[in-house]
């Protein structure tokens, strides 16, 4: 009896000791999105002469737009957008038709292929960039964009192969063998069936990777050299190289490089978390 | 509705009839072929490139190339000072990994899965590093590891321990770990996210039944909820090791491999080797050193992911 | 149907003849260097004129900027491996051009001397230094020296005057850290900022002949004078006349102490004169002296840095004509803002809006004696590992005598393992 008395009270107190240290620890974690995010809107004799905690006296907005200008942010955005409208769904497209017959098909080297695409998830970038630099100059499109786009996809379909075979795994055969009696093929069914109910899947591995093509910085410091063609990772290194003393510009130009990913994954949160456990969880 | 609507009686005559192929053998290779075409083009073929060219002294520029055998791996593993250091830093940072991020992320996930109110907001605050692109992580915490102006040493001089505040960076023994909590930041959401779907996923009449048995909540810890998460170990463990030893962009834009080298990992090591020294047989075999490393750790992972 | 083609044949008649009548296909340079923003700045007029004078030509500028000889060769490196590098570039003299000499990248320019007469336009000891087995492969764009750089008002609160010898810098540095001021200031992210300090010191240590036979690894490094060399390097640390935790700190963040006075001095070039001007400091604060050595000749850090071109380069002709444009007297003199520091001979700069440039143009013209720097005498791999064991002293890892030992050791096994 005293067990069921002593609980909820002991509960309440266990709840408000919990919630008031992950508040604690949100606020650390925090702090340096909002060092940055502070450094950001002072100007440089603010910052210097009154620390990097105290508020600012006035606000400099005006570093944003410096930083984008003198930063050149405009040609980095276009091509890390260029970059994730080519990639994003071509790779996502590729790995579904990969995923379908992996998923919905019996044949022998279902397996095998399956665990050789797997094998993926652990190579690493380093093993495949002199190559791929040679690859890129032979066919000609190297120092371009384009030439991110066979490596990105190739590094993406692991996980997105995993991830669509086991959502494809979950829709009923019962709706394929339906189709198949009516003589329809199977990219019909692919089509038509398949990717239409895969939806949400879909979206989620969308997400995924629009972060990390964003993100990507190895391949493209390999294969890129021409300014005209950086995505945000490079733009923002050059960009410290240019202005490394110039505190308060420098973090607006980080600011500006984060802007875009904070703000996928603040609204669309619930998808991109569900993705990354759909490998952890079964079904 | 689909125009061939099969009844319930009707069914396993329907799949005795369709559970042979209609169509061609070809038909799943079919489908296979473009994900073929990337995954073998610019990742299978690459890979094995570089190992053909792991057995050469080549400079990546000229068109000829000098057999060695295995030389260059000789020299990582004997005659290379730098190399060992890496793969040591890279050791010491795999450790550290699977302690830190890991068990904070295995912290974090408990905490939030007492139903604490506000669990969804806390969850996003943990994971928001995580989605940066490492280059912006690693500036801003260049920027609050600045010696004169950096948060750091300011809140440290704050606090009244200013005497151990230092440039953290600059510091050969201060500079790796000063680099890995940066890393910790970064990477303890990703576990953090992996334990809460584990935690969620423990069928709760198993904590039931052992309140009723009698059970304190420290035993019910140790005997259902870690072995019920033991799936997610290996995938968080997992995971933890292939990424450090794959460490790169935070070290190149935070240290550089100084100072003095000392905080090269292989990933930097075989970049300077191969695109800043004109060594590209050498670099390639350090590359093979880090992928055969992370595959055979990488092999419980990848069985437990094709299992499901 | 017969109208209807009539009416086509017209329109695409009329198209053709509306068209420009362009009878010269427009080629486009691509031009790549190490300009900042400001840098980018004033040579948009120079582009522009020039494209002005030459409308056939298209010049397209490339950066790579901040990190000094770091990154820079790096990216050079991969556009010329994708086989898409630019036209014409930049680049530091001595051995930062040699490996892409080596792979048969540049294009030796004897011929483009010979019908422009560039021989007559640079002071003899420049135009010696680019050359790499008797073949010209770069023309002369700066001509820079280094040394001390100070602030004035600090020097004259404290009755300190340039020193004559290495000892009155010494003292100089004594009197500093009594004030509580740092001596000088360095960044050593990239090592090649601290290296000029320790350069120095194997100037004064070693004398002229043996440092140069170092560079050429020719001499040992295991020898005492570098040993005393490295010593004096670890007595600046500990005395404390170096701005401390300095080794992460980028050469361009390593200024701010001394804007903000907390340090008296720092190694740089000419090109002081235009950061300063670009960091909004007050130029009469500031005045630089040559580094004294102790001994004769007093030789000064000083390099050439030049205009090459790719060998993969389809328009040669137009690259050599574009080198003409910006190293003549002509353009320089018209466009001053972008050519402080140039090897150009006689090219005055304005003495009274750069009166640091107008000191430096005098020594970099005169037949003074100067030295070349680690980094540019080494391959970047050879330089690393100079910079390790630079670090390694700077934080106590090695005792001066291990050092010179092990720099030797290493110097050894580069050498067994890159022939050349």
């Amino acid at each position: 009896m005293q067990a069921v008395t002593l609980d909820p009270r002991r509960r309440r107190a266990e709840q408000t000791l919990l919630f008031i240290s992950l508040l604690a620890l949100s606020l650390l974690w925090l702090m340096p999105f909002v060092t940055v995010f502070l450094s950001a809107i002072r100007s440089q004799g603010d910052l210097i002469s009154r620390g990097v905690f105290a508020f600012p006296k006035t606000l400099q907005w005006s570093n944003f737009a410096k930083a984008w200008n003198t930063g050149e942010f405009a040609i980095y955005f276009r091509n890390s957008l260029f970059l994730i409208a080519v990639k994003v769904p071509l790779g996502i497209i590729i790995a579904s038709l990969a995923a379908y017959p992996l998923a919905k098909m019996r044949f022998r080297l279902s397996m095998p292929i399956f665990v050789f695409f797997l094998a993926g998830l652990a190579i690493p970038i380093q093993v495949t960039l002199q190559p791929l630099l040679v690859i890129m100059k032979q066919v000609g499109i190297s120092n371009s964009l384009f030439a991110l786009i066979p490596p990105y996809i190739g590094f993406g379909l692991p996980f997105q192969i995993f991830v669509m075979r086991g959502f494809f795994r979950l829709i009923p055969s019962e709706l394929l063998e339906a189709s198949r009696i009516d003589g329809a093929s199977e990219f019909t069914a692919f089509w038509r069936i398949m990717l239409p109910l895969s939806l949400p899947a879909l979206a989620t591995l969308a997400i995924i990777d629009v972060l990390a093509t964003w993100n990507e910085f190895l391949i493209a410091l390999v294969l890129i050299s021409a300014n005209e063609s950086r995505t945000v990772p490079l733009g923002l290194l050059q960009f410290q190289g240019e202005h490394s003393s110039n505190y308060v510009l420098l973090m607006a130009g980080i600011v500006i490089s984060i802007v875009p990913v904070i703000a996928v994954f603040v609204f669309l949160q619930r998808y991109f978390i569900s993705g990354l456990t759909s490998g952890a969880v079964k079904g | 509705m689909a125009r061939g609507l099969v009844t319930e009686a009707e069914l396993p005559a329907v799949r005795a009839k369709t559970s042979r192929w209609q169509h061609g053998w070809f038909v799943p290779y079919l489908f296979l072929a473009p994900a073929l075409f990337f995954y073998v083009g610019f990742l299978v073929y690459p890979m094995l490139s570089s190992l053909w060219i792991s057995f050469f002294d080549w400079d990546g520029l000229s068109p000829t190339k000098t057999f060695v055998g295995l030389d260059n791996y000789l020299k990582l593993f004997f005659n290379d000072e730098v190399a060992r250091r890496a793969l040591w830093n890279n050791v010491l940072w795999t450790i550290a990994s699977l302690i830190v991020p890991t068990g904070l992320g295995l912290s974090f996930a408990l905490a939030l899965n007492r139903n604490v109110p506000g669990t969804t907001a806390f969850r996003a605050v943990f994971y928001s590093p995580a989605v940066l692109p490492l280059v912006a992580v690693g500036l801003i915490w260049s920027w609050m590891y600045n010696p004169q102006f950096g948060a750091v040493n300011v809140f440290l001089k704050e606090i009244g321990l200013g005497a151990i505040a230092r440039g953290w960076l600059s510091d050969f023994n201060t500079a790796l770990p000063a680099a890995f909590l940066t890393s910790v930041w970064a990477n303890a959401g990703l576990p953090m996210v992996l334990y809460l779907a584990g935690l969620q996923s423990i069928n709760r009449e198993f904590y039931d039944a052992a309140k009723i048995d009698g059970a304190g909540p420290l035993q019910a810890f140790r005997h259902i909820t870690l072995p019920g998460l033991s799936e997610t170990h290996v995938i968080v463990l997992s995971l933890a090791v292939i990424q450090a030893f794959k460490v790169f962009d935070l070290i190149y834009v935070m240290t550089y491999g100084g100072p003095g080298q000392s905080t090269q990992v292989l990933g930097t090591w075989m970049y300077f080797q191969s695109f800043q020294y004109y060594h590209a047989g050498y670099g390639a075999a350090i590359a093979w050193v880090i992928a055969a490393i992370v595959l055979v750790i990488a092999v419980p992972y990848i069985r437990r992911m094709s299992r499901s | 149907m017969r109208k209807t083609l009539a009416i086509c044949s017209l329109a695409i008649a009329a198209a053709i003849a509306a068209a420009p009548a362009e009878a010269v296909d427009k080629t486009t340079l691509r031009f790549f260097t190490i300009f900042d923003a400001p840098a980018m700045e004033s040579w948009q007029p120079v582009i522009d004129a020039f494209k002005a004078a030459n409308p056939d030509i298209d010049v397209k500028v490339e950066t790579v900027a901040g990190s000094g000889a770091a990154v820079y060769p790096d990216v050079l490196r991969t556009s010329m491996a994708s086989g898409d590098p630019a036209d014409l570039f930049f680049m530091w003299g001595g051995e930062i051009a040699g490996p892409f000499i080596r792979a048969g990248q540049v294009r030796p320019v004897d011929d483009y001397y010979g019908r422009y007469k560039w021989k007559d336009r640079f002071a003899s000891w420049i135009v010696a230094r680019l050359q790499k087995d008797g073949k010209a492969y770069g023309v002369p764009y700066h001509a820079r020296g280094m040394a001390f750089w100070y602030r004035k008002d600090i020097f004259d609160k404290y009755g300190l005057s340039d020193p004559k010898s290495y000892a009155d810098l010494e003292a100089i540095c004594t009197k500093l850290k009594g004030a509580n001021i740092y001596c000088a200031t360095f960044g050593g992210k990239f090592g090649w900022h601290p290296m000029r300090l320790l350069d120095y010191f194997f100037e004064t240590k070693c004398g002229p002949e043996v440092h140069d036979k170092i560079f050429s690894l020719t001499a040992s490094f295991d020898q005492q004078c570098v040993v005393d060399a490295y010593a004096l390097l670890k007595k600046w640390v500990d005395e404390k006349w170096l701005v401390p935790d300095f080794l992460n700190v980028s050469p361009d963040d390593s200024r701010m102490p001394m804007y903000q006075g907390n340090a008296a001095m720092i190694i740089e070039g000419g090109w002081m004169e235009d950061v300063l001007k670009a960091n909004d400091q007050d130029l009469k604060l500031y005045d630089f002296f040559l580094p004294p050595t102790d001994h004769q000749p007093q030789r000064y850090p000083a390099f050439p840095e030049q205009w090459m071109i790719t060998a993969a380069s389809k328009h040669p002709d137009q690259a050599a004509k574009f080198i003409d444009f910006i190293t003549a007297k002509d353009t320089q003199v018209k466009y001053p803002a972008a050519f402080s520091g140039t090897a150009t001979a006689d090219v005055k700069p304005d003495c009274a809006t750069s009166p640091h440039d107008c000191k430096w143009a005098e020594i970099l013209s005169s037949d003074r004696q100067t030295y070349g720097l680690s980094d540019q005498a080494y391959t970047k791999e050879l330089a690393d590992i100079f910079f390790e064991i630079q670090d390694g002293v700077i934080a106590g890892k090695y005792a001066p005598a291990d050092a010179a030992k092990t720099m030797q050791a290493k110097a050894e096994a580069w050498k067994a393992a890159n022939p050349r």
